[in-house]
């Protein structure tokens, strides 16, 4: 239990607790309880692509080509609604295609050795090239609007989607607490040289990594287009830099080997609440990315900073236990030291 | 010995790639060899190799700095910003420049305190300096400048600035004879990273952080100092490219170059640099952006939708790369069955 509060996830989770409260004592209406779940809502698409990126960074890698990959799910997804197909397939078009693109970025970095930046980089200009040749550059309309009605359905004045999406959490969370394989994520990223020794598949756990990124792209996709009824061409657009950031700051080394799937649900609930924020404090939208950059600025500096306070401590215990072992060592060292001084003239007389 | 080594280099490599494709295209469409059109075509693109040059000495210690494309709408915001505030056109250009020398030492003085990834840093720099050139015209209103401006700043954020003097847009539209003043602008900045980095101590403290940071902090490299500095350029680096933008476009816009950092990155790591750090060039940069931006004329030219050129352009940078991989690969397999061979003539010389 002290491992929850210790833990980044939860550091986050705080702010973002006194960044509502904050903002509440300036405008109560951020505490109607609509508003809140308006907020979760509009964090959906984010926070999908942001768990595909935590599996990536988590193995140390970057996958920069994540909205690419949306945008072209939710492409594939408009047409294949467009052609007539039921709901279910076209949904599984939408995840297909990301699997397909993440699994592409996989094969460059796993097998080829392309650096990951350099990789996702290249990707994402082709897979967004290709969107747009895909469509000619126009948006996709006339989306049967069945798709819409999942959007607008409530239970509980909650919406489906995020029922949906928060049922997706609980059962990856569930399955990486399960899944002995799952560790391999952490094990890859935490020291790669190490995870081979053990036996680990590292690339197997590698492309798994920019797969299940692409997947969970596919899937953001299917929640975009639900809620706003089309295509446009934006779609994504800029979402993979947010995706990192929000894994980040939910406590995703980009080193590798720490973070979890909450990490990625906080981190983006944590940005998108940045930005309904400016609206009741009425600073102008146009300061969002001043504040996100600024936010994920602060976090990452001062998260290096309670590090280093850490570490200096334990260097210091060390180094207090090692100079009071070093006083006892010489205290009985002393003795052989003198028998060695009264040996030496003996020697010479022999 | 020394002219051999050097035909087998990677400039001389993208030196000919350069030449091969203008030849293609001419062939292809004779129009587009003409040297006045080639010249003045450069002005759609220079701001990326300006950009590319200063990352390229970036790359070269390890790190990455992502926010220059940020730096780049800023400067041009700041720029537009004070001369519409009253500031003559070449003090506004001075200030634009020092705050883009600001905002990359700003990123160099974090990257160099933490042991946070550079990226991290920078992807935080380029939303936050996004967010300002973009915010900039509404905070000066909120402050109370609104009289200085004409009827406040805030028209400034979504439409430009536009009705900036002469003599500053013919920086971006000009030319001495032939050649146009951005093209200018980018062989000087060029020509001086190359110097600081082949004939200075600072360029072989940049390589020596490069190949490992410890090792040239022990040996008694500067590694901080030098880190702030090689940001501080970059961030420099970027403005100058922002401003060249906007006398091009003969607008100060906040969005200038946003969409940039894919062709940014593709210039430096084609032009041979290594995103490892302690491998670059600003000559290969420099060529490898021509080489770029060229393709890209030449592909529009041929009718080819722009929708398609990111696709080629992505398409190059992992060709690239992998190629570059699979050299690497094929020099180690020669290098070690050369060093069996050799083994075996030792042995066998000494079995005789």
């Amino acid at each position: 239990m002290m491992k929850v509060f210790k833990s980044r996830e939860f550091l986050v989770l705080v702010l973002l607790v006194v960044l509502i409260l904050s903002v509440a004592t300036v405008n109560k209406a951020v505490l109607n309880p609509i508003t809140l779940i308006n907020i979760v809502n509009s964090a959906l698409f984010l926070m999908l692509i942001a768990m595909g990126q935590m599996f990536v960074v988590q193995t140390r890698g970057i996958d920069v080509s994540v909205g690419a990959i949306a945008g072209i799910s939710a492409v594939i997804f408009g047409f294949a609604l467009n052609a007539g197909l039921p709901l279910p397939v076209a949904m599984l078009f939408a995840l297909l295609t990301g699997l397909v693109a993440g699994s592409i970025n996989a094969v460059g970095v796993v097998f080829v050795g392309i650096p990951p930046i350099i990789m996702t980089l290249g990707t994402l200009g082709a897979y967004r090239g290709f969107m747009r040749v895909l469509t000619g550059g126009s948006w996709i309309e006339s989306i049967p609007q069945s798709i819409k009605s999942l959007a607008v359905t409530r239970f509980f004045s909650v919406p489906l989607m995020v029922w949906a999406v928060a049922a997706l959490v609980v059962v990856v969370a569930v399955l990486l607490a399960r899944i002995k394989a799952a560790r391999n994520f952490y094990a890859v990223g935490d020291n790669y040289d190490g995870a081979y020794l053990l036996g680990i598949n590292v690339k197997a756990t590698r492309f798994a990594a920019f797969a299940l990124a692409g997947l969970f792209s596919g899937a953001a996709a299917i929640v975009f287009t639900g809620q706003i009824g089309f295509v446009p061409m934006q779609t994504g657009n800029g979402l993979e830099l947010k995706a990192i950031a929000a894994v980040v700051l939910g406590g995703v080394s980009l080193m590798g080997g720490t973070g979890s799937i909450w990490s990625a649900v906080i981190g983006a609930l944590f940005l998108t609440t940045v930005d309904s924020m400016m609206i009741f404090l009425k600073v102008p939208g146009s300061w969002n990315n001043a504040v996100a950059g600024a936010v994920l600025l602060a976090v990452v500096v001062f998260d290096y900073l309670i590090r280093r306070s850490v570490r200096r401590r334990q260097l210091a215990a060390r180094a207090a236990e090692m100079r009071r072992s070093e006083i006892e060592a010489e205290g009985a060292k002393s003795m052989p030291k003198s028998a060695n001084k009264t040996l030496q003239p003996t020697e010479a007389s022999s | 010995m020394k002219f051999a080594s050097w035909l087998r280099s990677w400039e001389f490599m993208l030196a000919i790639v350069l030449a091969v494709e203008l030849i293609v295209l001419g062939i292809i469409n004779p129009a587009f060899l003409n040297i006045e059109n080639l010249l003045f075509s450069t002005s759609d693109f220079v701001h990326v190799i300006i950009a590319a040059i200063g990352l390229t000495l970036i790359i070269m210690t390890g790190g990455m700095d992502i926010s220059g494309v940020s730096v780049m709408g800023m400067a041009s915001i700041v720029c537009g910003l004070s001369y519409v505030a009253g500031a003559p056109i070449e003090l506004a250009v001075a200030i634009a420049l020092v705050v883009g020398f600001a905002a990359g030492s700003f990123n160099g003085t974090v990257v160099a305190n933490t042991d946070v990834n550079p990226l991290v840093i920078t992807l935080a720099m380029m939303f936050l300096y996004a967010g300002i050139a973009t915010g900039l015209p509404t905070l000066l209103d909120m402050m109370g400048f609104a009289s200085m401006g004409p009827g406040g700043f805030e028209a400034y954020q979504y439409e430009g600035i536009s009705g900036l003097p002469k003599h500053f847009t013919w920086i971006g539209t000009g030319g001495i004879g032939w050649i146009p003043n951005p093209l200018i602008i980018t062989i000087v900045l060029a020509a001086a990273a190359s110097w600081l980095m082949l004939g200075t101590r600072f360029g072989r403290y940049l390589k020596l952080i490069g190949v490992s940071a410890d090792v040239a902090r022990y040996t008694g490299v500067p590694v901080k100092r030098t880190l702030i500095a090689v940001y501080a350029i970059n961030g420099f680096g970027a403005a100058v490219a922002g401003l060249v933008l906007t006398a091009y476009f003969t607008s100060a816009r906040s969005d200038l170059g946003a969409d940039a950092l894919l062709n940014i990155i593709t210039a430096v790591v084609l032009g041979g640099s290594s995103i490892y750090g302690g491998q670059g060039s600003v000559l290969g940069t420099f060529l490898a952006g021509l080489a770029l931006g060229y393709l890209r004329q030449g592909l529009l030219a041929l009718g080819i939708t722009s929708d398609v050129v990111p696709v080629i352009v992505g398409s190059v940078l992992i060709g690239t790369v992998a190629l570059k991989i699979g050299m690497s690969v094929l020099n180690t397999k020669r290098a070690n069955r050369a060093a069996y061979a050799a083994e075996r003539m030792a042995v066998s010389g000494n079995g005789g």
